[in-house]
């Protein structure tokens, strides 16, 4: 499943998965301590040719209807990395559900460099 | 184990093997040439066989990526140190690690290179460090301040409180001359010249 769809009486409302994502980017370089969002394979391809793609942010839908979601980051240096993660973690949560509503299962962060500020 | 994963070594080993059993056979003249002769020319002939083989290739290619991506994304699962928090699960790269410690060269001057090498095991955290000096500093005393001062960082900005083993490798000093020399190198290896910059707004 491309999108996460819901039902009010007027239609159907679909969020699609880069939607997800671009909120849970937006939401983690709030954070003081992130440097910037990482970058798979693609994402990197596709900036290269100047295309913005959230695609190493990694959203899935389970069968309930809850959301999973893969973020790689880039540390600043000097800050602690699980107290960042959680304050990414929470923001991420805390944006989701007040944006969306969707119900949020698990927010897994992966570390994948530190850099300076 | 996993069912595919077993059938995918086995099947790996036999390809090997057999295409090592069919160059020791060439190489000791065990299989005739007029049988591979033979047997290419009745492949070029059927065109049944010609598809079977073809398909066949691209199956292996199939098999073979998906057997890479496998081993890969193992190998890629193990370069982390993981931990828990509420909201889910936080992987931190050892070569995120590797960045941090880089970066305590500038904290103790007489470092010239660190090169780390951070191995996650089930003891524990395992440090490999490479380093340079710049001078003749007292060698037991700076490795232990950088041991130290290492472990400590990792402890701060990890909060991991697994063990850490840090080991040292003191590949080369630089003494003050060869410095001087160097760059008394460079410098002949990169002659100014002359009217250079002329013409240039």
């Amino acid at each position: 499943m491309h999108n996460e769809e819901s039902r009010t009486d007027l239609g159907n409302i679909r969020i699609h998965k880069n939607v997800i994502a671009s909120i849970a980017s937006l939401a983690a370089i709030e954070i003081e301590g992130v440097k910037r969002v990482g970058q798979d394979l693609k994402s990197g391809l596709m900036e290269f040719i100047g295309k913005k793609s959230f695609s190493a942010i990694k959203v899935e839908f389970d069968k309930n209807g809850e959301v999973k979601v893969e973020i790689p980051l880039i540390i600043k240096y000097g800050y602690n990395i699980p107290e960042v993660a959680a304050k990414v973690q929470e923001n991420i949560r805390n944006n989701l559900e007040k944006m969306t509503n969707l119900l949020i299962k698990d927010i897994n962060v992966n570390i994948q460099a530190i850099e300076k500020g | 184990m996993k069912f595919f994963t077993v059938l995918g070594i086995v099947f790996y080993s036999t390809i090997i093997i057999l295409v090592g059993l069919s160059m020791i056979g060439l190489s000791l003249s065990l299989i005739p040439m007029q049988n591979i002769n033979n047997l290419l020319a009745y492949l070029q002939n059927s065109a049944n066989l010609k598809i079977i083989f073809g398909l066949s290739g691209f199956l292996l290619i199939l098999i073979s990526f998906s057997f890479a991506q496998l081993i890969l994304g193992k190998f890629q699962r193990e370069k982390t140190i993981a931990f828990s928090t509420a909201s889910g699960e936080v992987t931190v790269a050892l070569s995120a690690v590797e960045d941090l410690i880089k970066r305590l060269t500038g904290i103790i001057a007489e470092i010239k290179e660190l090169r780390p090498n951070v191995i996650a095991s089930k003891k524990g955290i395992e440090v490999d460090l490479r380093v340079i000096l710049k001078s003749e500093a007292n060698i037991p005393e700076l490795t232990s301040r950088l041991q130290e001062i290492t472990r400590s960082k990792i402890q701060e900005v990890l909060g991991l409180e697994e063990q850490i083993f840090i080991r040292i490798h003191i590949a080369k000093i630089i003494t003050p001359e060869e410095k001087e020399r160097k760059k008394k190198d460079n410098e002949r290896e990169d002659p100014a010249v002359p009217y250079s910059g002329f013409g240039r707004i």
